[in-house]
């Protein structure tokens, strides 16, 4: 009994002392924004056949599927081109700054917005890994993903540097942009226009109010107990979204996994020859058939995708087994995006995968990233190099589970 | 993703996984208190604020496992929990976390299904003409061949309407509810668009014309088993055709361009 208290309270302590795993959720964070950004700007010709009000699946149609599901889309408040417009650049420029971690709470705020909108606008658009982006847009909004690698973290060093030197830093962005996006929802709501379900408008405002209390309680140079007390529920949401995060995971390849045991193909093990022969996901035939030239090859490569994909959820218990399964599968991703055409579903899988990352190669591959963009910028000219020290706190680097 | 289904209308389940508080920082996250600022955490709070932070970590900690549970009984096959709670589950789950990650399971598809559209056009004088089948999927094929960013309406579009239709028609393509009405339309409007492009009109008449009529059918054919298994499938096609559906003057221009 004691041992049980004492495991549970340090375990309190730990999820209340800090947001765990920064290096894990800012390469999500940029992972998730990168591709949707991409994604955006590779159909930004066909946007207007995807999502917009004269598209096939015309803003009339849409209407109605949305009237019975009752999904949030803001594409739905007017049917005009110019709002499409609007709401697709707006996307892209949310995505673009959450990649970079620019006031990252709001940005993850309008990079939800943007996905939820423009994919539930158009549900039969989208594959897997639009479904990957749509749950995980949600579940970022609730981590705290710009603790490093961000431009939020490189201001806050500032400020502390700024603070050790006795100056007085005041932020005049936050509120007006905190002022500005509390008139639209306000409005948004007045005229009736939230009449989705319940859940995302009141996350919507549930994160303004939040934010307005944030800052007001941060306006005394000491930290009063009313900010103490939000910095920890803070850490407590961010920890128990990165645990939604990292189970959404598992249950993707569990389900991918245990669903195809069942399946004659898999275990005959031909599988993986069939969607390499589809019209649809078959972009280098040549390559296709090479690949599938050898039914042992074909055989090793089914049942290995099944055996990887069923183990790794229990793997999680194992640091260096998790590894070594984390690296065949994010190959295995890589090779589909090409092999399969599926580059953005791969890509989103990829970000997803990273959660998993051990800090230390996380660090090694964010020092290597940091001395390219120095070398680059140095090219480019005198530019000087911002610095970015990351609070270290050895026992806030990991996730979990041994990582 | 599949489409949102709108089975379950009243939408007042327990709170998301968002709990009472999102604590959020005006404009960003701030890394955690800096070692220079004084004690940070439960340590310095006061009783009322401890209670408020036990709350919050009850709150999140239940949400979590509710939601986490709520996601695995969507994804699970049907079960003696789902039977009687269903509705619960799916309240939960929709609109916003519906997923399906069936991927190539239980089986990969092993059959190229191939939608064609043929048009019936009225010419400048008159008469009416039919086209020859257009074959959309083969183009959305050529389309995607070497391609490292296949789009979206290459890869997506026409293969899902296809399956949206087939999920809301019986075997005699009668649509059942709403969402039969509107997958017809959703694809009717895509074959419209797609003979635009293809310049059907003026290929059939030679000049201009209108789409009065379309029809559509698939082709479905087996992908031929592996040079070095033993499997002999049929290699004759299958069609499934459509009835002619008439296309609305307004739309027959084929919407976007």
């Amino acid at each position: 009994m004691n041992r049980f208290s004492l495991a549970a309270s340090r375990g309190i302590a730990r999820v209340t002392e800090a947001a765990l795993g920064p290096y894990q959720t800012a390469v999500i964070r940029i992972g998730f924004s990168a591709t949707w950004l991409l994604f955006l700007l590779r159909e930004f010709p066909h946007r207007h056949e995807l999502y917009g009000p004269d598209g096939p699946w015309s803003w009339g149609l849409a209407e109605q599927l949305i009237g019975t599901n009752k999904a949030f889309t803001t594409l739905m408040w007017s049917d005009g081109g110019a709002w499409f417009e609007i709401v697709y650049l707006l996307a892209v420029l949310a995505s673009a700054l959450l990649m970079l971690g620019w006031r990252s709470r709001t940005m993850s705020v309008l990079f939800m917005v943007g996905v939820l909108s423009l994919q539930n606008r158009s549900v039969f658009m989208g594959d897997g890994g639009d479904n990957v982006l749509h749950l995980m847009s949600v579940y970022l909004v609730f981590t705290r993903c710009a603790q490093v690698w961000s431009l939020d973290a490189r201001r806050a060093a500032r400020a502390r540097a700024a603070h050790a030197r006795g100056e007085r830093v005041t932020d005049r962005t936050g509120p007006a942009l905190w002022g500005v996006l509390g008139l639209v929802l306000a409005g948004a709501t007045l005229a009736g226009r939230m009449e989705s379900d319940w859940l995302i408008p009141a996350l919507l405002w549930t994160v303004w109010v939040t934010q307005g209390l944030w800052w007001l309680t941060g306006r005394r140079a000491q930290a009063g107990e009313p900010r103490i007390m939000l910095d920890v529920v803070a850490n407590v949401v961010h920890n128990g979204a990165l645990l939604v995060i990292m189970a959404e995971a598992c249950l993707i390849y569990a389900t991918a996994g245990w669903y195809k045991i069942q399946g004659s193909r898999w275990q005959d093990g031909t599988a993986v020859y069939y969607p390499l022969h589809l019209e649809y996901f078959s972009p280098w035939p040549g390559l296709a058939d090479l690949l599938s030239a050898s039914g042992t090859m074909v055989m090793l490569v089914t049942y290995g995708t099944v055996l990887v994909q069923v183990a790794f959820p229990f793997t999680l218990f194992n640091r260096r087994v998790k590894n070594v399964l984390l690296a065949v599968m994010i190959t295995e991703h890589a090779v589909i995006a090409v092999v399969l055409g599926l580059p953005f579903f791969s890509l989103a899988m990829i970000a997803a995968d990273a959660v998993f990352l051990p800090t230390a190669f996380l660090r090694r591959m964010g020092g290597r990233a940091a001395r390219a963009r120095d070398r680059l910028l140095r090219r480019g000219g005198p530019g000087q190099v911002p610095e970015q020290q990351v609070h270290e706190r050895p026992e806030a680097t990991h996730v979990g589970f041994g990582t | 993703m599949d489409a949102y289904d709108g089975g379950s209308e009243a939408r007042h389940g327990p709170g998301g996984p968002d709990g009472p508080g999102v604590p959020a920082e005006s404009g960003g996250p701030v890394e955690p208190a800096p070692p220079t600022e004084p004690p940070a955490g439960v340590a310095a709070l006061s009783l009322p604020y401890r209670i408020g932070v036990a709350l919050a970590l009850a709150v999140v900690a239940v949400g979590v496992c509710v939601h986490v549970g709520m996601m695995f009984l969507h994804v699970a096959p049907p079960n003696t929990v789902t039977r009687e709670h269903g509705k619960a589950v799916d309240d939960w789950i929709y609109p916003e976390f519906e997923q399906n990650w069936k991927l190539f399971a239980p089986n990969p598809l092993q059959q190229n299904i191939s939608i064609q559209v043929r048009a019936e056009v009225r010419d400048g004088e008159g008469g009416t003409l039919t086209t020859g089948w257009y074959d959309l999927s083969a183009e959305d094929g050529r389309a995607i061949d070497g391609n490292l960013l296949p789009s979206h309406t290459q890869q997506n579009e026409l293969r899902r309407a296809w399956d949206f239709f087939l999920a809301t028609h019986d075997s005699e393509n009668r649509p059942v509810g709403l969402r039969g009405s509107l997958s017809e339309s959703y694809l009717r409007r895509i074959v419209v668009l797609r003979l635009d492009r293809d310049d059907a009109v003026r290929a059939a008449t030679g000049g201009v014309g209108t789409i009065e009529r379309v029809q559509v059918r698939s082709r479905t054919s087996n992908v031929p088993p592996p040079k070095w298994s033993r499997e002999k499938v049929s290699t004759t096609p299958a069609y499934r055709e459509l009835p002619w559906w008439p296309v609305p003057e307004d739309e027959a221009g084929g919407g976007v361009r």
